[in-house]
């Protein structure tokens, strides 16, 4: 039998909703971060929106320091994920959000996570590979950098995941799109004096891989930081779909209509004219750096 | 970096909203009735108060003036009078001079010769009776420091720079003149020269024997971690003044830090204890 979603999604082949929960996150209450989720699930269904996706570390709160051991939890087998889970079954809706991940195997190993939850249940996860540590920055120190860049075929299309400073690296949007992304979920928790880049790089990651960038950022002050909100939805061509309020929490949908990649790839083949030559030199140079 | 007036210039509304949030979301964050500071008349404790004052409502800032026999100015009592109607918050004058009697007459080693010592009694007086109004309205502490007096160490080690937050602390002293013009603190108090006011005639850039025009063009080059010879060529000095600036920069970070301690066990209160600040 089909699921309300699949029948929302068939009537029209390649077009859905996807919202951006800009949410402020309370450092270290994962209830009331759970509890804040799910009423932005309830906004976003209203809107109709078949996928939403929550900031870098929203389960959490971004500055949670060397409280991140204690707020730590296996994915998918975390009491978190469970209860989102059962959110998402209950609503319909793929959702994607961010979290402290504790290894299975290693207590102390933890990773900063993007998961992505259908409707059906929990589909995959995607580690941050890139771990600022400089300047407010401390990642590298409770961290582990992932090493994969999965891609996830959905009832949505092939979507793919990075968590805020992977943006600045292009060859993680890269390989997510060589491998078929067709819409690209970065979750993110960039603080104010950050804004002007994150919004040149949104822009310039989705046009330069010609696919759809969703760009949410956490909003709120945490130890003194402000995150900025301005969480988007960007087309293939660079263009601002929609965009949130900047630092204050909010809600924003738009429609996707993947029709739109097969035009714009034609317009601006970036893919078709990729030189795979030069990949080589690029790691021998990096290497000598 | 081209170091010139053009580097320290702000989005000053951006920065407005930005620090009137700040200050609203730390007041909610922590329940706290309002807030109280110590207003000088000065740029900075205006500026901090109009701020608050625009950002909780004037009815939750109590603004206390703090004069003592010494360096009280019918001058500054007058501007903070301008100030506290302009943007309509409470204003309490205490006289603290008693308090500062009692305190050099109780303390044998007390020598008045020594005027730093004597001065710094007063600014810590100053911050005690300021966080019994805290404590007894549950209200939060704001600090008026600036970034080019805390990066030179120019304040009283847990006196004027005591505060639950400072607004201003990432702001040049250049940069809060700025703000203040543009959030309408009156002309006339961005104009004065600052003083500490720990003894009568004391002047902020007579003391630390430099403009702050040039002062934190200096800072903001320091801050980029440019070589002080750069900023020197840059800013047609002498080097011997910008290695003068970056060493009584290093020389007082005892003075912005927790105090320092022994690493004994196996996390350390200010060294790897690395909690979030988070408001109870």
């Amino acid at each position: 039998m089909e699921s309300k979603q699949e029948k929302r999604i068939k009537s029209k082949l390649g077009e859905f909703t996807i919202a951006l929960g800009q949410i402020a996150s309370k450092v270290g209450d994962k209830k009331y971060n759970i509890e804040t989720i799910k009423k932005k699930i309830a906004q976003a269904r209203r809107d109709k929106a078949d996928l939403i996706a929550f900031p870098e570390l929203s389960l959490t709160g971004y500055v949670v320091r060397d409280r991140a051991y204690e707020l730590a939890e296996p994915v998918p087998t975390g009491a978190s994920v469970r209860e989102i889970e059962e959110i998402a079954k209950k609503e319909q809706i793929h959702v994607i959000f961010g979290m402290i991940e504790k290894s299975l195997k290693a207590s102390a190993v933890l990773h900063n996570t993007a998961v992505l939850i259908g409707p059906d249940g929990y589909i995959g996860k995607y580690q941050k590979m890139y771990l600022p540590t400089h300047s407010v920055f401390e990642e590298k120190r409770y961290f582990r950098p992932g090493y994969q860049t999965p891609v996830f075929e959905t009832k949505l299309g092939t979507l793919g995941m990075m968590i805020c400073y992977d943006i600045y690296f292009p060859e993680v949007a890269r390989l997510l799109c060589l491998k078929g992304t067709q819409l690209l979920v970065c979750i993110s928790a960039s603080p104010s004096v950050r804004k002007g880049f994150f919004e040149t790089l949104t822009a310039a990651r989705a046009i330069e891989n010609t696919v759809f960038v969703a760009f949410v950022n956490l909003a709120g002050i945490q130890d003194g930081l402000q995150f900025w909100g301005g969480s988007r939805i960007i087309a293939p061509s660079g263009s601002v779909i929609r965009q949130a309020k900047y630092d204050e929490d909010d809600l924003i949908a738009a429609r996707i209509d993947y029709s739109d990649l097969t035009r714009v790839q034609a317009w601006v083949p970036t893919l078709r004219d990729l030189r795979p030559e030069i990949f080589n030199s690029l790691r021998d140079e990096t290497e000598k750096l | 970096m081209i170091l010139n007036e053009d580097a320290l210039r702000l989005d000053l509304q951006l920065t407005t909203d930005r620090l009137r949030r700040f200050i609203r979301d730390y007041v909610k964050k922590t329940g706290a009735k309002g807030v109280a500071l110590n207003l000088s008349g000065g740029i900075d404790s205006s500026t901090v108060a109009a701020l608050s004052a625009s950002a909780i409502g004037g009815h939750r800032v109590l603004a206390l003036s703090l004069p003592e026999e010494e360096t009280r100015s019918s001058t500054d009592i007058q501007h903070s009078q301008m100030v506290a109607e302009k943007f309509r918050f409470k204003l309490e004058t205490i006289d603290i001079t008693p308090v500062l009697k009692s305190y050099f007459k109780t303390i044998p080693a007390f020598d008045k010769r020594d005027r730093l010592s004597k001065g710094n009694i007063k600014a810590r007086a100053r911050m005690i009776i300021l966080y019994y109004y805290a404590n007894r309205q549950s209200r939060i502490v704001l600090g008026p420091s600036d970034k080019s007096e805390t990066m030179m160490g120019y304040f009283t080690k847990w006196g004027d720079i005591a505060a639950d937050i400072s607004p201003l602390m990432d702001l040049y002293k250049t940069q809060v003149r700025q703000l203040a013009a543009h959030i309408g603190v009156p002309q006339e108090i961005i104009e004065k020269p600052s003083t500490p006011q720990l003894w009568p005639g004391q002047l902020a850039e007579k003391e630390l024997g430099i403009r702050y025009q040039t002062l934190d063009l200096i800072l903001l080059g320091l801050e980029n971690f440019m070589a002080p010879k750069e900023i020197a060529d840059q800013l047609n000095l002498p080097p011997s003044v910008v290695t003068r600036i970056k060493e009584r920069w290093l020389s007082n970070e005892h003075k912005r830090r927790a105090p320092l301690s022994m690493k004994i066990q196996y996390r350390t209160i200010g060294a790897d204890f690395r909690l979030p600040y988070n408001p109870p």
